[in-house]
């Protein structure tokens, strides 16, 4: 009987250590398989967060169908919580270039309804306000910028198209106006992402609009993929079109000053735009991804007038001079040394680039070193953002990926352009490590996203994102790391000119690390329009020593006594200079 | 033994892929079926394996072609070319460590394979073994045909270290060694930026822009095998457009017959062979191609332009311009269309309608000189030279071949505004850059409007 119960005491013991080791096994090459909380929960449905883009396609292959969309996220109601915007397309007219948008329901805000309760329990919920908010925009919508360009303390819209723009004044009341014509902003041109900015310091808003190719329907070309089935054309089938800058005149108007400051000198198939000051020099600078023509750095003369140094940089083109399918950019001081860099999302193939500052505005191309090009090699990406998701103060990023052309593997599928978004965590010495595994079941799946705009949604001290998906739902991935560590977000206050001080730079002085700099903005990514407000990752110490204001004409301040894990607001005259 | 097949499942070797041939064209499909089927039929065949892979390559399916080429060296793992051409699959992905390691097994069966050598030196640095890489690249010092690589690779590594004079020296040996390498040009500007030389690092840049990807060969008969397994319709094309920009322009034409002999659907090739029938004065076949794109409904700002184009060289100036009016109803940002219109209205003395038609080719693409300079023409003519003088003075810089005419239009446009010093000046300015091109008549004719206006 001994015999029997030892060795049935052996075979059970030999079983599950094989049971283990198997366990480990599979663990280690089922790589998504998650045994923890996910970092990012989709919530979109859930919250009402219902919108569909629509992108019209009918088997013409029209190059437009193949862009996707762009968000915004804004505060349009100043209550506090960030709202959606979300930019719809629609059918394309193959009788004219017009646009028409059919069908598609428009563009469509989203009222963000959040409520926290006395014991801090959050309960999120959108409410599609867009009918309430007289919000009309119909044409065959790409990108949204957001930003205060008549400086009366509420934010508002510029939505570009394949088609014409609309800029949408808020009125303060819950409620948009088009005032495209009046402004004089009007342009019917391919426009893609814009930026609103102040180039001369001046406290209104000024506007950058990157434009895309000179593609029409009737001069719509036919194109295969490699084995000769039909696909869509890329960018280089057409000719690019020159960017826009518009000067805001102060009285509600712009006047289009492109050739007079040298933007037209030289432009590309613009997609992506970022604003930074790249060299230090208190001025902003603009930096437009181009697909598959150089990228520019347009470095602000301080008269008015722009140069690019995109080549000369050495963050136009890949580390041989060959130009990238550049589409969507992340800018920001991932390296903590006080200066902006540049990540750059590119097509399948070519690798995502992280070009790295040396405060001067020069760039050595850090992809390989950073672990960033072998990761990407295989993705084709959109928009992105520096975020620190895990708020331990080093800047991570993520990736909304979808392919342009088809994907071998899915050939004969329905959609074969499908990928999977990409989460890296910045390990803090120039390298970075993907954690998509871990991030949650959303960044297992395969989808074409495109846009991506980047805020604390439910004000719950983490950055959280939503991501629009060609021809698909949107996304709304709520982060749910952030009592893991300390944070800070910051908003900043101007009495009378460019109220939220667009193009400050905030710095975070701790004890416990380097100083942490943020600009303040909402452009970047792809096509979208982020948090105005700053946000910080203090890691595992919410003190503070101080914060200093650079404020957007080049004056400082600083603030004291402010601890973390918390909003505040700066207003200017309030520090100390 | 659960675990013992988890773990080879760790290791497997791909299968032959499931290619879905039936959503193929059938020009691609009856290239590719009998490699697909042999393959199928004797997967554990290295020959019929790796014979689907090469397949797989020529027609640039990458993955499927990368786990092919895995299979067959697996099956037979001293064959060279299997690993060396996977390699060259996992740098098209991207994967220069796996390149790398890839271009390693196979510099062990054949270490003299200079192509192999040469990518392997570069897989090395793409990955970010510098150490490893410059000993390659060392390695290869000797090998006359490496050289240009060599030296490039040399200061991409000198470079990424920060010793940029180094780098420079490289670099120029790169580019003397290969003159129209963009990418070496490139890595030269960055160099010289680094070392504080901006204007040699303005002038580098100026030939990356110049030669673009342009890239030294290495005689490379393993892969060179591979695409010659390809003569598709779209190989043909590309031939076609490589012969073109060669010069030779019958056998771009043949080239582009023989795309369209397989595919006559290729609205590109019949619009290319409008411009190329069109150059060799062929007028009758150039419309029919013509007619031919135009019935598919595709490209047609393209052909409707050639065709203008086409109509221009026979003289025929009205039906030329109804030619570019219809490029423009395609697509009203097509600068070369407006540019082209403004001209053959010129020839039908309608100075108006062409300066018009110049205006909008220059709000189409602001960087179009010609376009630019043909607009202050026209203001000239029209009376306006106060105008012209606004759009000619933006033409001053850069200083190239095209200049000596601009700055002489603006010295016209400045005497006829009554600014007879600064015409003088820009004449004389104009003649001076003439004979240092060469344009002798040019400057003669400056010359005798100099003399005239002292």
């Amino acid at each position: 009987m001994m015999e029997n119960t030892v060795k049935t005491t052996s075979s059970v013991v030999f079983v599950s250590f094989v049971s283990f080791v198997c366990f480990v096994s599979f663990v280690s090459f089922a790589s998504f398989v998650s045994s923890s909380e996910p970092l990012f929960v989709e919530s979109a449905a859930a919250t009402g967060l219902t919108f569909t883009h629509v992108n019209g396609a009918t088997g013409n292959y029209y190059l437009p169908e193949m862009m996707g969309s762009g968000v915004a996220l804004l505060d349009y109601d100043n209550d506090g919580d960030l709202d959606v915007f979300l930019v719809q397309s629609g059918t394309l007219d193959a009788k004219s270039d017009a646009s028409s948008g059919r069908g598609a329901g428009g563009c469509r805000l989203f009222r963000n309804d959040l409520t926290v309760t006395p014991d801090g329990r959050r309960t999120l919920h959108f409410t599609d306000v867009t009918e309430r908010a007289g919000i009309a925009v119909r044409g065959y919508g790409m990108g949204v910028a957001a930003g205060d360009y008549n400086n009366d303390g509420f934010v508002d819209l510029f939505v570009t198209s394949f088609g014409a723009t609309t800029l949408l004044r808020n009125n303060g009341n819950g409620t948009f106006t088009d005032v495209t014509a009046e402004a004089g902003v009007a342009d019917t041109q391919w426009s893609s992402s814009a930026a609103f900015f102040d180039y001369d310091r001046d406290g209104f808003l000024d506007l950058f609009v990157a434009r895309y190719v000179d593609f029409t329907i009737a001069g719509n070309k036919l194109c295969n993929d490699p084995v000769g089935v039909r696909d869509y054309c890329g960018p280089r089938s057409y000719r690019p079109v020159p960017a826009r800058l518009f000067h805001n005149d102060r009285n509600g108007h712009f006047v289009d000053v492109s050739e007079a400051a040298g933007i037209n000198k030289a432009y590309g198939a613009g997609l992506g735009v970022a604003v930074g000051d790249y060299n230090g020099d208190g001025w902003p600078d603009v930096y437009v991804a181009n697909d598959a023509t150089p990228n520019q750095l347009w470095m602000n003369r301080h008269d008015g007038t722009f140069a690019d140094n995109g080549l000369l940089s050495g963050s136009a083109v890949s580390p041989t001079g060959n130009p990238e399918g550049s589409m969507g950019i992340a800018s920001g001081d991932f390296d903590l040394d006080g200066d902006e860099d540049l990540f750059v999302t590119n097509i399948i193939g070519e690798t995502f680039a992280l070009y790295v500052n040396d405060g001067r505005g020069n760039f050595e191309d850090a992809r390989a070193k950073s672990g960033l090009a072998a990761a990407t090699a295989a993705f084709t990406g959109f928009g992105t953002d520096w975020i620190d998701y895990d708020n331990d103060g080093w800047p991570d990023l993520f990736v909304a990926n979808g392919a342009v052309n088809i994907i071998e593997s899915e050939r004969g599928q329905p959609l074969p352009y499908r990928m999977r978004n990409q989460l890296f965590h910045n390990t803090g010495r120039g390298r970075f490590e993907e954690t998509s595994a871990i991030a949650g079941p959303a960044f297992a799946q395969a989808e074409i996203s495109r846009g991506a705009a980047f805020g604390d949604i439910d004000n719950d001290g983490d950055v959280d994102i939503v991501v629009t998906t060609n021809g698909g739902p949107v996304r709304l991935l709520l982060n749910q790391t952030g009592s893991r560590n300390h944070w800070l977000q910051v908003r900043l206050e101007q009495p009378t000119a460019n109220r939220f001080a667009i193009g400050a730079w905030i710095g975070v002085e701790r004890s416990s690390g380097p100083t942490l700099w943020r600009r303040v903005r909402t452009d970047g990514s792809y096509l979208s329009a982020s948090d105005v407000r700053a946000h910080f990752g203090l890691g595992s110490s919410p003190a503070i020593n101080a914060i200093t204001v650079q404020w957007p004409d080049g004056t400082r301040e600083r603030f004291s006594g402010i601890t973390g894990d918390r909003l505040v607001t700066l207003r200017r005259g309030s520090g100390k200079p | 033994m659960v675990c013992a097949v988890l773990v080879m499942a760790q290791t497997t070797v791909p299968p032959v892929p499931q290619l879905t041939l039936d959503s193929y064209p059938s020009s691609t499909r009856k290239a590719l079926e009998p490699f697909y089927r042999a393959a199928v039929a004797r997967p554990n065949d290295a020959s019929a394996v790796g014979s689907l892979a090469r397949a797989l390559h020529a027609w640039d399916q990458w993955s499927a072609a990368h786990d092919t080429y895995v299979r067959a060296q697996s099956l037979a793992p001293e064959t060279f070319e299997w690993q060396y051409l996977d390699a060259l699959v996992l740098e098209r992905l991207a994967r220069h460590a796996d390149a790398a390691s890839a271009l390693e097994r196979a510099l062990q069966l054949k270490p003299d394979y200079l192509p192999a050598r040469i990518a392997f030196a570069e897989a090395l640095f793409d990955a970010g073994d510098r150490d490893r890489s410059a000993r390659a690249f060392e390695a290869l010092r000797g090998a006359p045909a490496a050289e240009p690589a060599t030296e490039f690779g040399l200061g991409r590594l000198a470079a990424a270290q920060g010793r940029h004079d180094e780098a420079v020296t490289h670099f120029q040996r790169a580019v003397a060694l290969f003159p129209e390498w963009g990418a070496a040009y490139y890595a030269l500007a960055l160099s010289y930026r680094a070392v504080g030389r901006q204007d040699d690092a303005q002038r580098a840049l100026e030939r990356h822009a110049q030669y673009g990807a342009r890239w030294p060969g290495v005689d490379d008969p393993v892969l060179r095998g591979v695409t010659a397994l390809r003569d598709d319709a779209d190989t043909n094309l590309r031939r076609g457009l490589k012969l073109a920009e060669a010069g030779d322009l019958e056998g771009a034409i043949a080239a582009h017959e023989a795309a369209l002999a397989v595919d006559p659907s290729i609205a590109q090739a019949h619009a290319n062979l409008i411009s190329l029938y069109g150059r060799v004065h062929n007028w009758a076949r150039a419309e029919e191609h013509y007619r031919a794109v135009v019935a598919l409904g595709f490209n047609l700002g393209d052909a409707h332009y050639d065709y203008g184009v086409l109509l221009t060289l026979q003289e025929k100036w009205s039906e030329a311009a109804a030619a570019y009016r219809l490029a423009i109803a395609v697509n009203p940002r097509h600068a070369n269309a407006w540019n082209n219109l403004g001209q053959v209205l010129e020839r039908l003395r309608d100075v108006q309608g062409a300066a018009d038609a110049y205006v909008h080719a220059v709000e189409a693409e602001p960087t179009f000189r010609l376009a630019r300079f043909n607009e202050g023409r026209m203001l000239i003519a029209l009376g306006k030279p106060d105008e012209a003088i606004g759009e000619l003075q933006k033409l001053t810089e850069p200083r190239d071949a095209e200049s000596p005419r601009y700055l002489f239009a603006l010295a016209t446009a400045y005497v006829r505004a009554g600014h007879r010093a600064e015409g003088v000046k820009w004449a004389s300015d104009a003649k001076a850059l003439a004979l240092q091109f060469g344009q002798n008549d040019l400057a003669a004719a400056i010359e005798r409007e100099l003399a005239t206006l002292k």
